[in-house]
């Protein structure tokens, strides 16, 4: 299988990129890892007219920590998450996440952001961005927004990024001390997109869940994070009760679509079964973090 | 693969279907619709140009009014194909009487074929979205017709 025809542009600098994108708007596309763009052009689902290629931008590969804010450069490969053990310090849920997408020869090519911006409903890194309250940084001619991750996935493929803006880093909060996280997913064969995944994270505080977040992909058109079942885990002073009462509501609150793969229902009760596995993995971590002992 | 939802809209029923029966306010409210042109009574032929980020395709077409039951109920059958495959889907849509407003229920049967079913986990929610800013679409023009 061949790509369509288009224009291949490969700009040094982030502002020449930029240039290139208000100049052809929705007609370019940006290419980082290419993940998931290349095999898009190869079955001709996709036909930019203009690929702009980011890999020569020596600027966007970077990963610091500023200001409790781990952020990452746009051209910033997967692996690095897995291999740098600083990124399982400042934020662990990326850590435990990024094992789950694709397979390694995807990872050394992928980047953080290809995949944030490539806003497949089902992919790991856009919901553990929605658990974490990651920050995206959207660039453009015109100027530097950030968007809350939030707002940022609006629908399945669909982000709130427009057509002249480059996803130029994203920035997620380094975890508290109290806080444990886990990651797990449900997918027919390992990298595979997960039939339903879940993100939790929970702080540990006078022997309860103080605070929670819970996240899940697969289930719905975009990441979702739940606050419903958040707060049964505050609610509940019992941990088995507040899992129950959780797990419950993600079955309630989520309305995932069937396919071939997975009916609706099937994906509900992963969800389920999920948020439970999830919640007392991440309250073991953050039981031995608060009790000062490193997991 | 079958996709249902429902929808208030902002006017009286029979206002409603007077929108609903005029093709060029639903060719002006239907996402990517580039040309729609009378084959026929109830019957039309469409260009759309659909995208989804990067997935972008111009879709030729049919497009045929199958049941009109003025002013509660409203049948179509589209038919679509593309570089990268083809669409075929029947749409119901149910109007219901509620005073000032209007509720719509509808529900639609979508079959793709080609390199396009790779893609079929996300139709449905895809096919949701477009909905939406359909629904959306004709709320406003209700809304703008009767200030």
């Amino acid at each position: 299988m061949k790509p369509p025809v288009f224009d291949y542009q490969d700009p040094a600098s982030v502002e020449e990129a930029l240039e290139l994108l208000a100049r052809h708007g929705a007609a370019a596309k940006v290419l980082a890892g290419g993940q998931s763009l290349m095999p898009l052009l190869n079955l001709r689902l996709a036909r930019p007219e203009v690929v702009v290629d980011i890999n020569r931008i020596d600027a966007l590969d970077y990963l610091t920590e500023e200001s409790g804010w781990l952020r990452v450069g746009a051209r910033v490969r997967q692996r690095r998450l897995e291999r740098e053990a600083e990124v399982r310090r400042m934020v662990p849920l990326l850590t435990e996440a990024v094992r789950f997408v694709g397979h390694p020869q995807i990872r050394n090519r992928g980047t953080v952001c290809g995949s944030l911006a490539h806003a497949d409903p089902a992919a790991e890194l856009p919901a553990v961005a929605v658990a974490v309250g990651a920050r995206l940084v959207a660039r453009s001619r015109s100027g530097v927004r950030e968007i809350p991750a939030e707002e940022f996935f609006t629908g399945p493929l669909t982000t709130a990024l427009r057509p002249d803006e480059l996803l130029a880093e994203a920035r997620f909060p380094c975890t508290g001390p109290d806080w444990g996280w886990a990651f797990l997913e449900v997918s027919n064969r390992h990298g595979d997109y997960a039939l339903c995944a879940v993100a939790a994270g929970v702080r540990a505080g006078d022997g309860r869940i103080q605070d929670a977040r819970l996240a899940y992909a697969g289930a719905g058109p975009v990441p979702v994070r739940l606050r419903e079942a958040e707060a049964a885990l505050v609610e509940h002073s019992d941990l088995e009760e507040g899992i129950r009462a959780a797990s419950a509501e993600a079955r309630r609150v989520l309305q995932p679509d069937g396919d071939l793969h997975a009916s609706s229902e099937f994906r509900r009760h992963l969800a389920a079964v999920l948020t439970a596995r999830t919640v007392r993995l991440a309250w073991t971590r953050a039981r031995t973090r608060s009790g000062g002992a490193h997991a | 693969m079958k996709i249902e939802g429902t929808e208030t809209l902002h006017a009286p029923r029979d206002r409603v279907w007077a929108l609903l029966d005029d093709p060029q306010a639903l060719a002006s409210c239907t996402p990517g619709m580039q040309e729609l042109r009378p084959t026929g009574p109830d019957e039309f032929e469409a260009v759309l140009s659909i995208g989804i980020a990067a997935v972008r395709g111009t879709y030729k077409g049919k497009l045929r009014i199958t049941e009109r039951t003025p002013p509660e109920r409203y049948a179509v059958q589209v038919e679509g194909s593309s570089g990268a495959g083809f669409v075929r889907a029947v749409g119901v849509l149910e109007l219901e009487d509620q005073g000032a407003q209007t509720g719509v229920r509808w529900s639609g049967e979508v079959q793709v074929g080609g390199a396009l079913t790779l893609g079929s986990r996300m139709i449905p929610g895809i096919a949701r979205m477009l909905a939406g800013q359909f629904f959306q679409c004709l709320d406003r023009k209700l809304q703008e017709g009767s200030a």
